[in-house]
């Protein structure tokens, strides 16, 4: 287990500094380079050059890198070009707001996930597995902006039950917890929803997999009803395909979706990266896109860890 | 949201009624994209000032939007736009996808540990960010969209045809084959492309469709195809900018129309996948 | 003594294509405690549905006729809530493949205790203490240190005790044991059994034992009952079966099992009918050479003689069954062909890729001569490394050491030369589904060797093929079909063809014949003896089952983790062995009480 953990662990690192590498590459090998985004297409050469000796940038290439690379290690990230504060404290400010959002919808989803893959697992073939299948494909071929448009239509427009966008309402000095909850209620519903259909169809086929194995027929020669079978012995096996979704989603608890935080204009971390890639402001998308690359790796390490634990066969290759 | 394009590969019974059901959704999305603007020649760009926001009516079948320009029209001309650049794209991903996942799959050990690595780290970037990155940094252009969209979305299948090819290279025939003096281009032209065809297919209807998702959602962030096209993608984003005002009209259809796409190739790539499965 | 189990004619229809299938008809037989009764059939002779719908475990769908009388209550149409009263608790099932059987996520202890609990109530540490006993009982050496194990930490032997005792948890009256062996090499196989046997006696239990394998029951099964396409074809005591079988099935089948130093075994013409497929006489008429015009109309009548009853009108006579055929040939001498000297193979160990671990030799010092013309067999249990050096000869992995065809040496050729040379080296594997890409025809498969080695026309390389086809006894219209449309015995005869095809020199026969049944395997092993005298062919022939390959080789080797311990004439291997090993192998294949 040990030897896993260490050999896991040191696989991450290099991709994570692969990751990193590439990140820097890719944002200064664009045509143009970054001064350009700033100072739009139409800059002097002169004040792309100052410009350039401001950022640093007209060092040379594996100089730059190495700076970047040691303002990395000790968290500095740069300053936004456009709001001019340090991108670290910015991520912070849009981060709390999509923990909060993407936790409770990840949280929610994967309840309703586990009820319908169960079900779809046991009456499999049966009518409610059609159903449930039914939902899947619907909101697999479903945009997200489309289905958050008809919520808006629907419950903010029509029935005027919830606020379409914002985290509070502006006009109310002092948000209550019922107001931040009112805001919440259409994007969680959103994310839960497509989380729901996805993990779903995973679990619920890995339920029916796990079902029609050897050992679900051994424990019914052993006198195991079907409540026995599920909850002791197929719900654990089942799990795991599940668990490396979990882990893969990991990343999304912190960016949250840009298109759901974009529709409904919820600041959060998603909101500010479309918001700085319309207004190319580098340094912010650099930043979230090397944070959301850690976060996968690390989200992808901790998958294999749990799944580790589920199967005892993982960590004995 | 997406978890790469082996969605789908559920075997649930499909038969032959989900690929028709596929293929014939598939032909409508395309007639509305190709041969349709045809059919209808008004001019998507004319402006109605006084006609703004109105629902359908005999004089515009789908209403007009703020400007009062023909909804329909508008309509017909993105979905030739959206599918002008995503099929292209799709195309573009699949074939780098597939050489890729070939390459690694057949390649001696060490370029698949290099390409394999490389791979990880390309899918623990959710393809939208990183589509987002780059729409950030040059112009939106159609050709540089297609390259985009093309260059960002293969890691998936390239993933799936390294699996299967490294499954299949020790398998009993392969090594028949080898022992006959089979090189490794006839292993992947003979032997290979036959096992792994089926999966190629499927994924390269599931690939359209994930284009034409990616491109309607860029579209609509404001970093896809820019105006005075229009697209599914832009049409839906300037109808729900509008929402206080209700404009139904103007959100339905180019919604509907994505939904239909991305359903034909469901659809299509499910009823493929259990007609083979059922001769195999 | 009422018996534990009585079938009194059990039927089963399965629901396939959308129709009932009778797959199973008028099953009778009663088993009492302590008895052991061995059913034995063939694949697809319907002994498993037996087993699974004594235990009411058939898919669903599936109807049942007649009665199942377990301690003389009808569970033939019990509700499934009295049956989850009784399995586990008065009958309990031990499957094939322990490994799959048991769930690979829980600790046995977890396993075994969960039987227990669920029927006799009881704590966790009582379960743990019941656990600990049934390892010791079922023979698991150092059971404590055991109890906290998963299903894969056991090798294939112990894992499969662990699924015994499992089945021994609340101590049933009756236990079903679904060919338990199969899977393991024959040395296990014979410990399994002979566990069972011991448990049977203590405990005085009644045992169903289900096998296609003949030779391994009869030591120890007390009653045999014979299963041919649904039907039950002769039964009775074990020991008077033996002695002398009365239906020709049985007696074909007997002598289908390869012995020790027999010279041929006898194969069965034909194959097995579908179920939806089978003759309205007796079953096995189309097939038997003893058939007359009434077999083909009439259901065949139960003869009784002795202690045997045939269902046949006209069983064999009751005189003793032939004796093994004698001695092999006097040993032959061959030219070299393949000299191995000091070879030995290393894998590098997987996953490690920050520098490579390698692991210990798979094989060390092996030197030996294979001459032209000569079959060389080659035994061992899995893992010995076997395998390897069949992939080692066919050049297909890196070895050590120095191999040289016909005083050329292969290592040091030109990769043009070598790729000439591994041509002449061909290979038949074990698994024919496995060797033939699914999605080639039959014809391409074969032509495959020609095209790759050029210079013939399509014209010649398709009646090359049909000349193939021919050696290997099938017909040229088969070369249209795809490998999904052809019996198992048919594809091993189509790699054997594909591997004719560049002329090789050397042929390796990696377990040719361990995946198919008993009466498949016997004809593709006289097909291999015969085409290896008719074309002069060399064999490398490996295989687990040493009285399988003491029917076609001339020198037998033995392996055993990584080495050669023993090299010999089979005659003289078999009849002097030199090494303990080889001693062990032999009893294990030996016949008879």
């Amino acid at each position: 287990m040990m030897a896993m953990t260490a050999r896991r662990l040191a696989s991450s690192c290099l991709s994570l500094f692969i990751l990193v590498t590439l990140v820097f590459f890719m944002a200064h090998l664009t045509p143009g380079g970054p001064a350009y985004s700033i100072l739009g297409q139409k800059a002097t050469p002169a004040s792309v050059a100052a410009l350039n000796q401001r950022l640093g940038l007209d060092e040379s290439l594996p100089r730059q890198f190495g700076l970047w690379l040691w303002h990395l290690l000790h968290g500095r990230l740069g300053y936004s070009y456009l709001l001019n504060r340090p991108v670290g404290q910015l991520l912070w400010v849009y981060e709390r707001n999509t923990l909060v959002f993407y936790a409770l919808s990840i949280f929610i989803g994967t309840g309703l996930s586990l009820l319908l893959g169960l079900a779809q697992g046991v009456w499999s073939g049966r009518w409610p597995a059609r159903l449930i299948g039914a939902f899947q494909l619907g909101f697999y071929a479903m945009p997200s902006f489309f289905v958050a448009a008809m919520l808006i239509l629907w419950f903010a427009v029509d029935l005027g039950w919830l606020p379409a966008s914002g985290i509070t309402d502006l006009r109310d000095p002092h948000p209550g917890l019922a107001s931040f909850a009112a805001h919440l209620a259409l994007p969680v519903a959103t994310v839960a929803l497509f989380t729901a259909a996805s993990l779903s169809r995973y679990f619920g086929e890995a339920v029916h997999e796990e079902l029609g194995k050897d050992y679900v027929r051994t424990a019914r020669a052993m006198g195991a009803g079907p409540a026995a079978i599920l909850l002791r012995h197929v719900l654990r096996n089942a799990l795991r395909p599940l668990v490396t979704l979990l882990g893969l989603s990991f990343p999304y608890i912190f960016t949250g979706g840009v298109i759901v935080e974009s529709v409904f204009n919820y600041p959060g971390l998603g909101w500010l990266m479309w918001r700085s890639a319309l207004s190319q402001d580098y340094p912010i998308l650099t930043a979230i896109v090397l944070v959301i690359g850690i976060l996968t790796v690390l989200g992808n390490l901790l998958a294999d860890l749990a799944n580790g634990l589920l199967d005892p066969r993982e960590s004995y290759e | 949201m997406r978890q790469g394009v082996t969605s789908w590969l559920g075997r649930r019974p499909g038969r032959h009624g989900t690929l028709a059901a596929g293929l014939g959704l598939a032909g409508l999305v395309l007639f509305c994209g190709f041969i349709a603007p045809f059919l209808y020649p008004a001019d998507p760009y004319a402006i109605h000032p006084a006609q703004a926001l109105r629902p359908p009516s005999r004089l515009f079948p789908l209403g007009t939007d703020e400007l009062g320009r023909d909804a329909l029209a508008l309509l017909l001309s993105g979905g030739f736009s959206t599918l002008a650049v995503a099929l292209p794209a799709a195309a573009l991903a699949f074939l780098t996808g597939a050489a890729y996942g070939f390459a690694a799959g057949l390649g001696p050990l060490w370029l698949d540990k290099a390409l394999m690595r490389l791979l990880d780290v390309a899918l623990a970037l959710p393809g939208l960010i990183v589509l987002l990155f780059f729409a950030a940094l040059v112009p939106q252009t159609n050709l540089n969209l297609i390259l985009l969209l093309g260059l960002i979305s293969w890691p998936g299948l390239a993933r799936l045809v390294r699996n299967e090819a490294r499954a299949q290279r020790g398998r009993d025939f392969i090594l028949a084959a080898e022992q006959a003096g089979a090189s490794r281009a006839y292993l992947a032209l003979v032997h290979l492309s036959r096992i792994v065809a089926p999966v190629l297919v499927v994924n390269a209807t599931f690939m359209t469709g994930d284009a034409i998702l990616s491109l309607s959602a860029l579209s609509f962030l404001g970093l896809g195809v820019q105006p005075p096209q229009e697209s599914w993608g832009s049409l839906l984003e300037s109808g729900l900018s509008l929402a206080a005002l209700n404009p139904w009209w103007l959100i339905l259809p180019p919604g509907l129309l994505i939904f239909a796409a991305l359903l034909a190739a469901a659809m299509t790539g499910q009823g493929l996948l259990t007609s083979w499965q059922g001769d195999a | 003594m009422s018996p534990v189990l009585e079938l009194k004619g059990l039927g089963v229809s399965l629901r396939r294509g959308g129709r009932d299938v009778p797959v199973l008809d008028r099953i009778s037989l009663a088993i009492a405690p302590g008895e052991m009764a061995a059913l034995v059939g063939e694949s697809g002779s319907g002994k498993s549905v037996t087993a699974l719908a004594v235990m009411r475990l058939l898919p669903e769908g599936a109807l049942l006729a007649g009665q199942i009388l377990l301690e003389g209550e009808d569970i033939a149409q019990a509700s499934e809530s009295r049956l989850r009263a009784l399995r586990g608790k008065r009958a309990a099932m031990v499957f094939q493949n322990p490994l799959a059987a048991l769930n690979p996520t829980r600790t046995v202890a977890a396993q075994i205790g969960e039987v227990w609990r669920m029927h006799e109530g009881g704590g966790r540490r009582a379960a743990r203490a019941r656990a600990l006993d049934l390892l010791a009982e079922v023979g698991i050496p150092d059971p404590a240190a055991r109890l906290d194990d998963y299903p894969h930490q056991f090798s294939g032997g112990m894992r499969q005790r662990v699924m015994i005792a499992m089945a021994l948890a609340c101590a049933p009256r009756l236990l079903i044991a679904d060919e338990p062996t199969a899977g393991l090499d024959p040395p296990r196989a014979r410990q399994i059994m002979e566990l069972l046997a011991r448990l049977r006696r203590e405990r005085d239990m009644a045992v169903l034992f289900v096998t296609h394998d003949l030779a391994l029951v009869e030591r120890e099964a007390d009653a045999i009952h014979v299963l041919y396409a649904g039907e039950m074809v002769e039964w009775g005591a074990a020991r008077a079966f033996f002695a002398h079988p009365r239906h020709p099935y049985s007696e074909a089948l007997l002598g289908a099992v390869p012995h020790l130093g027999q010279a041929r075994l006898r194969s069965i013409p034909g194959s097995l009918p579908e179920p939806e497929a089978r003759p309205p006489g007796c079953r096995f008429a189309p097939r038997c050479a003893r058939a007359e015009e009434i077999c083909g109309r009439a259901r065949p009548p139960a003869d009784v003689a002795g202690n045997t009853v045939a269902a046949c009108f006209f069983p064999l006579p009751a005189a003793a069954r032939a004796g093994l055929a004698a001695a092999p040939a006097p040993p032959r001498v061959f030219p070299p062909l393949l000299e191995i000297k000091g070879l030995s193979v290393r894998y590098p160990a997987p996953g490690g890729w920050l520098g490579r671990r390698r692991l210990a030799p798979a094989l060390e010092g092996i030197s030996l001569t294979l001459g032209r013309g000569e079959c060389l067999g080659v035994v061992g249990e899995s893992g010995s490394g076997k395998s390897t050096l069949g992939r080692a000869v066919l050049q297909m992995i890196g070895y050590e050491g120095e191999m040289s065809l016909e005083g050329e040496s292969l290592a040091r050729m030109t990769p043009a030369a070598r790729r000439a040379a591994r041509r002449r080296l061909q290979p038949v594997f074990q698994d024919p589904r496995e060797s033939l890409n699914p999605r080639m025809r039959v014809g391409e498969i074969i032509a495959e060797p020609l095209r790759l080695q050029g210079g013939l026309s399509r014209a010649a390389r398709a009646a090359r093929v049909e000349a193939l086809l021919a050696q290997v006894g099938l017909s040229a219209a088969i070369a249209a079909r795809y490998p999904g449309a052809v019996s198992g015995g048919q594809a091993q005869r189509i790699a054997i063809a594909r591997a004719l095809a560049p002329g090789p020199a050397l042929v390796v026969l990696d377990e040719p014949g361990s995946a198919l049944d008993v009466s498949t395997q016997a004809m593709l092993l006289n097909l291999l003896k015969d085409l290896g005298r008719r074309h002069g062919l060399t064999y490398l022939f490996i295989s687990h089952d040493l009285a399988a390959v003491s029917t076609m080789a001339d020198r037998i080797a033995v392996l055993r983790a990584g080495r050669m311990i023993e090299l010999a004439e089979t005659a003289a291997l078999i009849a002097q062995p030199r090494h303990e090993y080889t001693r062990a192998l032999i009893a294990a294949a030996a016949p008879g009480p």
